[in-house]
Order: C-alpha cells, then sequence, then structure tokens
C-alpha cells in the first residue's frame, strides 16, 4: 500500500442516551438540544450544496497526495457501474452495504454486468436470536419513539484505518457507499452498526467505496459531524429494514485467506448520477440530505415500498429515485406530510412529491379516475340534491361493484352519509333548521 | 362584546358532517363571537392529490380572495378540518401564493387551537356541564403536521366529565379518496388496523377526531361513535346531545 487516506468508522455506543449522544457530540460535558446541531448541521449542508464543484475539485486534489487512491468521477449509475466491473477484473463476487447508492442505484447495473452482490450485513443477523426478538418487518416500522423508551445510544469515532494490511485478504470485491467524505484531506467517514464495513475493509482484495456527490465535505471536522448526525437522527430508523434475508447474504468470511501479499486496491467513486442536474430545478434540498431516513420512519407506506420494491426506502430517497428515471411517480404517497417533521435539515419532502406528480401529470396526462374523483364538491351535491337515496343506492352491492369497475372506489370501502340540508343551507336559512 | 369570526367549513361540514358546523357557530356564539360564512368552494386538496394542479390553484385562489374580502384586516378564520387547514394556511402557498395567502397564513386558525388561544387568554366561556363519556383521541396527520398534538387534547381537558381513555398519533390510512381508491385499498386498511386496534382495546364509548375522513376510516373498523370536538363542547355548553349526533 502506498498511501491511502484515514478511513473513520463511527459506531454507536450503549452507554448514552440520544439527547446525550447530541450533547457529547458538540462538547463532552454539557447537554446540547437537537435544535443546536440542527442548525450547525444546517449550516454545513448549505456550505457543500453551494460549493459542491469546487469541493469535488479540491478531493481530487487531496487525494492526489495519496496514490493508492484512486478517483473516478461517474455522471450516472452507468458509469460507475462499468468502472466498478472492469476494477473487479476476474472476480464476480462482491460485498455491497446498505446505502442508497448502492441499493437503489448501482445494484442492478452491477447486476447486468455480471456481478454478485450480497448485503454483508444480513449475515451478521446470525448474532441475534430471533426467536427473543420475534419482530417482523412491519413490527419493527411501527416501534414508536425509541428514544421515549429509554433505548441508549451515542456516536463516536471506533475504528480508524490509516492502512488496509493484506493479512486477512480474500478474493472479493468490496462496494460501499460512504457516508462524508472529506475535501481538504480525503478522509473517508462511514457510519456502522455492526461490523460488516470493518470486515470488508480487512479483507476484500478490492475495495471501491462510493460516494454520491453531495456527500463530499469541507474538511474532516464536517464530515464527521455530518456522519454522527446520521447515527443520532437516524437512531431511531435503523431498525426499519432490520429483516434478515437469506438470499441476500454470503459468508465472506468462510472464504480462503489470500497467500498472495500483494496490495490491495482502493477506489473512491464520486457519484453525481442526476444530482447535479436537479439543483436548478427546484429539487435543490434533495442536496441537503444526510440519508437519515427521520422521514422514513413517519411514512405510513414506507413498509409496502420497502417490500414491493426492495429499496433503501425513503419518501427522499423514492423522489430521488423517480427524478432518476428509476421508478413511477409515487402514486402511493398519502399526502399525510409527516415526512417533513422529523428532518433534521428541513427537507420540505411533502412539496417535492406534490411537485413531482404535477410535473409528471404535465408531461403524460391525468387517467380519467383520477380525473372523476378529483373535485369533492360535484360528487357531494349530487348525493345530497338525491339524499337519503343516494345514501341507500351507495350501500347496495351492485353500486358498490359498478363504482368499483369505473370509478376505481373499492367495493369494500365506506363512503360518507350525504345530507339534503347542507350545513350552509342550515345556516342561510334557506332550508330552515 | 360580540366579535366576529370567519368560518371556512369545507365540504365535509357542509355536506357530509353538517352537526360540525352547527356545533361550530353555536360555541362560537356562546363565546360572543358573531360568525360570517363567506362564499368558499372545496379548499383544492382532493385536487391537488389527483394531480389537478391547475384546478386546485383555481379554487385556492377564489378562498383566498373570499376570505381576506370577509376577514381582513381585524377578524380571524377558523376551521373545523385539519386538511382544508393546512392547505389554505400552509400547503396552497407553495404552489399559489399571493399577498391575501401571506396574510391568511397568520390568521387562519384549527377550531381546537382557536378556543385553547381564547383560553389562555381568559376569554373563554368555561360554563361547561359535565359530559360523562369516555374517549379515545385520534390525531388526525395533518394536525400533527402542524404541530397540533397536545393541543386538542388540552381543550378536551377543559370539559368537565370528559375522560380521555386513549390516543394516538397515527395514520389512519384513508387520506380522503386514498383508501376508497382499489389501487390503495388493501394497504389502507392495513395502515388503518394499528388506529383500530389501540381504539377498541381503550375501552372508549367514542373517538373523538377534528377529521371527517379519519372519523369514518376509524368508524368503519371499530363501530365506536365519531364526535368533532366541536360537537363534544356544544354538548358541554348544553347545545346538543352527541348521542343524538349521527
Amino acid at each position: 500500500m502506498t498511501g491511502m487516506p484515514s478511513i473513520l468508522v463511527v459506531e454507536p455506543s450503549a452507554e448514552q442516551s440520544k439527547h446525550r449522544a447530541a450533547g457529547v457530540m458538540v462538547r463532552r460535558d454539557a447537554r446540547v438540544s437537537a435544535d443546536t446541531i440542527k442548525k450547525q448541521l444546517k449550516e454545513i449542508r448549505d456550505y457543500t450544496r453551494a460549493n459542491h464543484a469546487t469541493l469535488v475539485d479540491q478531493l481530487k486534489r487531496s487525494l492526489e497526495q495519496y496514490p493508492g487512491v484512486k478517483l473516478f468521477y461517474a455522471e450516472n449509475s452507468e458509469k460507475a457501474a462499468s468502472y466498478v466491473r472492469q476494477v473487479a477484473g476476474e472476480t464476480n463476487l462482491a460485498s455491497i452495504n446498505k446505502s442508497n447508492v448502492l441499493v437503489n442505484e448501482l445494484r442492478s447495473k452491477l447486476h447486468a454486468l455480471g456481478l454478485k452482490t450480497y448485503l454483508r450485513y444480513f449475515t451478521e443477523f446470525n448474532n441475534f436470536d430471533v426467536a427473543t426478538f420475534k419482530k417482523s418487518v412491519e413490527e419493527y416500522w411501527s416501534v414508536p419513539g425509541m428514544h421515549a423508551r429509554g433505548l441508549v445510544e451515542s456516536f463516536e469515532v471506533r475504528r480508524q484505518f490509516s492502512r488496509l494490511s493484506s493479512n486477512e485478504a480474500r478474493d472479493y470485491v468490496a462496494i460501499l457507499g460512504v457516508n462524508a467524505v472529506s475535501a481538504a484531506d480525503g478522509t473517508i467517514l462511514f457510519l456502522q452498526h455492526m461490523s460488516n464495513i470493518s470486515k470488508d475493509l480487512e479483507q476484500a482484495t478490492k475495495i471501491i467505496f462510493v460516494v454520491s456527490v453531495e456527500k463530499v465535505l469541507k474538511d474532516r471536522e464536517s464530515a464527521l459531524f455530518h456522519t454522527r448526525s446520521m447515527g443520532i437522527f437516524g437512531l431511531e430508523s435503523i431498525l426499519l429494514d432490520l429483516a434478515p434475508k437469506p438470499e441476500e447474504a454470503y459468508d465472506f468470511d468462510s472464504l480462503p485467506v489470500m497467500s498472495t501479499t500483494n496490495d490491495r486496491e482502493v477506489h473512491l467513486i464520486v457519484l453525481d448520477n442526476g444530482r447535479t442536474g436537479l439543483l436548478n430545478d427546484g429539487y435543490g434540498d434533495l442536496f441537503l440530505c444526510i440519508d437519515c431516513r427521520a422521514c422514513a420512519r413517519q411514512c405510513p407506506i414506507g413498509k409496502h415500498l420497502l417490500v414491493d420494491r426492495g429499496m433503501v426506502y425513503s419518501p427522499k430517497n423514492y423522489v430521488l429515485a423517480f427524478l432518476q428515471g428509476a421508478v413511477p411517480p409515487l402514486d402511493e404517497c398519502l399526502h399525510c406530510g409527516r415526512c417533513e417533521v422529523e428532518c433534521p435539515v428541513d427537507i420540505d419532502v411533502p412539496t417535492l412529491i406534490w411537485k413531482t406528480q404535477m410535473e409528471y401529470a404535465e408531461k403524460k396526462g391525468r387517467s380519467w379516475k383520477k380525473r372523476l374523483l378529483d373535485d369533492p364538491e360535484i360528487l357531494a351535491k349530487l348525493g345530497g340534491l338525491t339524499a337519503p337515496l343516494s345514501n341507500w343506492a351507495s350501500n347496495l352491492p351492485v353500486v358498490k361493484w359498478i363504482m368499483e369497475l369505473t370509478a376505481g372506489i373499492h367495493h369494500g370501502a365506506n363512503l360518507p352519509t350525504f345530507h339534503r340540508r347542507t350545513f350552509r343551507d342550515w345556516f342561510k336559512g334557506g332550508s330552515g333548521e | 362584546m360580540s366579535d366576529t369570526v370567519i368560518y371556512f367549513s369545507g365540504c365535509w361540514a357542509n355536506y357530509y358532517g353538517p352537526e360540525i358546523g352547527k356545533a361550530l357557530v353555536e360555541v362560537m356564539k356562546k363565546n360572543g363571537f358573531q360568525v360570517v360564512v363567506p362564499e368558499q368552494k372545496c379548499c383544492g386538496m382532493p385536487m391537488m392529490a389527483n394531480a389537478n394542479l391547475k384546478g386546485a390553484g383555481k379554487n385556492f385562489n377564489f378562498i383566498m380572495k373570499s376570505l381576506y374580502g370577509a376577514a381582513y384586516p381585524d377578524h380571524d378564520v377558523i376551521t373545523t378540518c385539519p386538511s382544508c387547514n393546512m392547505m389554505l394556511r400552509k400547503e396552497g402557498r407553495k404552489f399559489f401564493d399571493s399577498a391575501e395567502a401571506a396574510w391568511l397564513s397568520e390568521h387562519i386558525f384549527d377550531a381546537d387551537e382557536y378556543l385553547l388561544k381564547l383560553h389562555k387568554e381568559g376569554r373563554l366561556n368555561t360554563d361547561f356541564r359535565p359530559v360523562p363519556l369516555k374517549v379515545f383521541y385520534h390525531n388526525p396527520c395533518h394536525l400533527k403536521v402542524q404541530g397540533l398534538t397536545q393541543v386538542p387534547l388540552d381543550l378536551l381537558k377543559l370539559i368537565p366529565g370528559v375522560q380521555v381513555v386513549g390516543s394516538n398519533y397515527y395514520c389512519c390510512g384513508l387520506s380522503g379518496s386514498y383508501g376508497m381508491k382499489k389501487a390503495n385499498y388493501d394497504r389502507s386498511i392495513i395502515i388503518a388496523q394499528h388506529v383500530w386496534d389501540e381504539a377498541k382495546k381503550s375501552g372508549a364509548e367514542a373517538v373523538v377526531t377534528e377529521c371527517g375522513g379519519c372519523g369514518l376510516r376509524i368508524q368503519s373498523g371499530t363501530g365506536l361513535k365519531i364526535i368533532h370536538p366541536m360537537v363534544l363542547l356544544s354538548q358541554a355548553y348544553g347545545l346538543t346531545d352527541v348521542q343524538q349526533v349521527a
């Protein structure tokens, strides 16, 4: 190894509560409110958004002093995947981590190029007694406020790699989405809840880090703050898709240790994949995201989309994937607005979702079912004028089936009761009381 | 003292729950307010949800002009539907902002919020009769996301006899016509189950919620009577008997 930047692995400890962790993050002896953390985080994110091109250039220059690391700027996921394929060479076996860029943006492209990817995270569930946990994905999803239940965590740098030893090298490639990179010195930061990342850093012969362009931060301090913030604000979201998936697990530990002591290869892909193009399109706030998935925890439909689409789901990730052309518009959205509530950087995700839907409708038109249901007053007026007949009729099985076939209203749906005399009639005294 | 307040009833209280609108008028009268109901249309949120931005904008702008005309410069606007409230106060402005909308956003209140505000100012008529009732309170998403989670509970606490035996902040899964659509129905029922289970196990005799849609969904899964806080308050003032309200 001819030199590489530091790799810092931030991990939780079971010593302190979430808010205590927020305090520790700034000063060891003081409790700091989550609002203080958010303010500082917002400043870091705003700076990154405003200076992303400069920061990427700076990162390139910083990495020039580390000939052991090759940097590749990928405009899109296809180019990133081709680069990975080229680096992997003879090897088809790859370990990936459960990050947005890997699972949502690169995985299918890697598969198309013949690489077999496994989420090492899932093999680590051997440590859990599933029978004791007895938790399904859905149950985890509805865990209400783990902090309130006294879950204790804090996030600190627990491991640091400044060189990679070849003693444990195995013949596979690790492709790891990183949480942040420092443009000033190239330091790479990970948030790790188990040991999958450390193991890949110890074992993979070829390591390819992937950083999405908005995760290139000013300096090590900012990158560390960002990473720890992801831990703190994402603490209650880590359980969301904590479901072992046997088909995604692979026992990398049991691979034979390679006898040759060749240097291990390290690459860093900076992935844009449509992100910078969104900055001037009204979607610039997506650049602020730290991927904590606090929005996902609030989302009532999250668990369904997670199961249906096999993605690292969050409402924000879905919006991004839609804008990248990877998924259809989010018709499943209830527009409850909850995804905004806990966002540490105040991204107005609900409005971004509205915007994607309106723009899609503008381009592609609206289905006639949508047209039929968009003005509740037409139906209400009609039902009111013909009440109580309308109430009787709308409960007839045959009418319910006709409504399902024509308007797409499920036959089991309860409909509201129409009133011949509306409130405003009563108020005006027109129909009397 | 007689003051004036502007009431935006929205579609639910107008067409499906007229008892809510009537209760609001009576409750405000009991507090010395004259209620004005200006010309209005659907708030536009259902149109937004069906990607009809143009239609939503037309309604929103119409409402803003009408409410502004009635309210500016001295009066406040109150709503009884959380979704109308969120649309008129917050969501609509993101797409169709205007000087009227900006002024109104500072003067539109949810009815619970407005009455609790009056109480904090020492202006709420608390001449309540006891309403002996065990209730489960369901906080609709569109109040939750505006930070109005504790306000309704604080208001209910003022009514003697009302015992809140449970409450929740989950989504009911209905969201207007969303949960009625064939494409969403099964998913929306799974989402609702959590709310149904909690309401049923609470031992409540009735469910209190502000949202007509949430009420419809909770009633269908629990069989419990659904009461808007304004209807409960009007009973406390001796004006309505909640047992008689559908």
